[in-house]
């Protein structure tokens, strides 16, 4: 699938250097910092070319303060920063870049619920809809909103990566509530989903997706009881999961944390030769990178 | 959910303190353009007991019902795919989907797709594989677009109930002549009902706006769905399916009732009026749909012209979380 994964890549780049989600779609940050970063890792003059291509789409639409936008439609900087940043420090270009893109997320506070949800949490917990710590403090996916699992997860990441080049105890503090915010979400048997554990008193399920992103961000706590009941999670529900993005995460996820790979590697290949990931360039990038040793880009 | 009642709150807050400055309570809170009201609406609720081939006779009865004006035109089908649970309702069911494909290109469509947008699950291969809509699609050869994740374009809003000025919506529908809404006949434990109105929260691009759309939660989830679909410049209409519903703790944990019923209409705020009173609602209780009923649409029962099986043959007692009792007291 290597083989032909990296075709598929690089045949649908589209003009201006980025990727879509689909073949077709118009370039995107999130999409185009995963798939530059899965080509980037590749010996090949035609992946080299495409992922060079890529990283000038990336450089081209940084804004001044750092941030990246969704994509070039859109004005905001946003959650997509965390790729681009995370893209460009693994495959050692334009470093400058990627430290003033991860400033500008250690400058983005989330959204919280207030100090009335801050009360209750502490007093009566049982009366609030969703059980949550609502003073945690992670990333949203948008400006004035509140933290979710995944946009955390990204940043937790990105600013792992740049530790040395990010010194500050601004920046350890952020990491570590986030960190705390993302354990705090974990559903109650393992895994997690976007962010919300219990709704009304009912538990909600776990995403094997969300699950494999989450422990790659939790990866240097490996041996938390946490980290392995939703590793022990994150099996359960692979054998009722076969798409390309969560085998992809999930083979990432095990990489990191020493287990064998190979089988996963092995029900990616099956999977994209039956329906090709139903053309979804991020499934595809991601299950390059889970093929070629990708998991060393989220060593944390 | 406390984001929903604070900003909720709020927001009744701010509108009531500027209603009593400018001395004119319930003031319109939408632009000209985006009042859809017809003096009187057609809804037709047509019996279906089963998923199965028989339903695309169903279909297209309901749609020659309204006479709609289909050669040629590109139609968006938009189900209610939330997340895949083997055990539960949550969705719109594949073989509706397929029956309306197969229905709206007999009525002589050209284009026929499917969109949807989850709200909360990103990994689209596995929704669409593992409920079965991706066995549908290749068997109709229908094309299927991820609307989270489509090309978007900003758009002023049609009312001002967020005061978010601006919503980016996807292409696909925006350039689509008819836009059908398919949600599940389902309550929802924030907004009350979930229909074809709070089915539109799936047009918005996660992308842009995150799964979960957290800001449309901060902005009110009443007034978000006001403000979607009052933006929406594109031609509705709305088949509910209520073949099984949800009741209870809907729009994912609830149980499964049966109804044994599909509601069609061309003005969604009186489909989704109606079928609230199938599922034994009142639906003046329910605030957006109160509000839509100002300009979007038609919910009072006069001026709702029902047709097919009398509402009274296949309406059934929907439990709701005890928080909405309130909603059936009417009966």
């Amino acid at each position: 699938m290597t083989r032909s994964g990296e075709e598929q890549l690089v045949a649908s780049q589209n003009r201006d250097g980025g990727w879509g989600a689909q073949e077709g779609r118009a370039s995107s940050t999130e999409i185009t910092a995963l798939a530059t970063l899965a080509l980037g890792r590749l010996d090949t003059p035609a992946a080299r070319a495409s992922a060079t291509h890529g990283v000038r789409w990336l450089a081209a639409r940084q804004h001044d303060d750092g941030g990246w936008p969704v994509s070039a439609r859109v004005d905001e900087g946003s959650w997509a920063t965390a790729l681009a940043v995370l893209a460009l420090n693994a495959l050692g270009h334009e470093p400058a870049r990627a430290v003033r893109g991860a400033r500008w997320l250690v400058r983005r506070v989330p959204r919280t619920l207030g100090m009335a949800s801050s009360l209750l949490h502490r007093f009566a917990p049982s009366s609030l809809a969703v059980r949550l710590d609502p003073d945690l403090k992670g990333w949203a996916w948008t400006a004035d909103a509140a933290s979710f699992v995944e946009p955390t997860c990204y940043v937790l990441l990105a600013l792992k990566g740049l530790r040395r080049q990010l010194q500050g105890a601004a920046v350890a503090e952020r990491i570590d509530e986030a960190e705390r915010m993302v354990y705090d979400r974990m559903c109650r048997d393992g895994g997690w989903n976007y962010g919300n554990s219990t709704v009304l008193e009912a538990e909600l399920w776990p995403y094997a997706d969300v699950t494999a992103l989450a422990l790659l961000a939790l990866a240097d706590h490996p041996g938390r009881e946490a980290n392995q009941r939703s590793l022990r999670a994150l099996r359960g529900m692979l054998q009722r999961v076969d798409s390309g993005l969560s085998v992809a995460w999930a083979t990432l996820c095990f990489a990191a944390y020493g287990e064998d790979p190979a089988p996963w590697r092995r029900r990616l290949v099956e999977r994209y030769a039956q329906n090709g990931f139903l053309g979804e360039t991020r499934a595809v990038a991601l299950a390059l990178l889970a093929l070629t040793g990708g998991a060393e880009v989220f060593r944390t | 959910m406390r984001l929903d009642r604070r900003a909720f709150l709020a927001g009744a807050l701010a509108a009531g303190a500027i209603s009593t400055a400018h001395g004119c309570v319930n003031a319109p809170r939408w632009e000209r353009r985006a009042v859809r009201q017809p003096s009187r609406s057609r809804v037709a609720i047509l019996s279906a007991g089963a998923y199965d081939g028989r339903l695309v006779d169903v279909v297209l009865r309901g749609l020659r019902l309204f006479g709609l004006a289909l050669t040629a035109k590109r139609v968006v089908l938009k189900p209610n795919f939330v997340e895949h649970d083997p055990n539960g309702v949550v969705n719109t069911h594949p073989a509706l989907v397929a029956a309306a494909i197969e229905a709206f290109r007999r009525a002589g469509a050209r284009h026929v797709v499917v969109a949807e947008g989850p709200g909360h699950y990103r990994d689209t291969e596995h929704l669409l594989t593992a409920t079965g809509l991706h066995a549908v699609l290749r068997e109709h050869r229908t094309r299927y677009v991820d609307l989270n994740n489509d090309n978007a374009r900003p758009l002023r809003l049609g009312s001002h109930y967020t005061g978010l000025g601006h919503l980016y919506l996807p292409e696909t529908l925006l350039e689509a002549d008819l836009l059908v809404s398919m949600p599940k006949l389902k309550t929802h434990h924030w907004a009350g009902v979930t229909l074809s109105l709070k089915n539109m929260f799936g047009c918005i691009p996660g992308a842009i706006y995150g799964w979960p759309k957290n800001v449309l939660h901060w902005a009110g989830i009443h007034e978000s769905i006001l403000d979607i679909n009052s933006t929406l410049p594109v031609p509705r209409f709305a088949i509910v399916d209520g073949i099984v519903g949800m009741e209870g703790n809907g729009p994912i944990q609830g149980e499964a009732r049966r109804c044994g019923a599909l509601v069609f209409g061309d003005d969604p705020v009186a489909v989704d009026a109606t079928a609230a009173r199938l599922m034994t609602i009142d639906p003046r209780k329910i605030r957006y749909l109160e509000e839509a009923g100002r300009f979007l649409g038609n919910i009072v029962e006069e001026r709702i012209d029902q047709v097919g099986e009398p509402i009274d043959r296949l309406r059934q007692d929907f439990r709701v979380l005890p928080r909405f009792s309130a909603l059936k007291s009417f009966v």
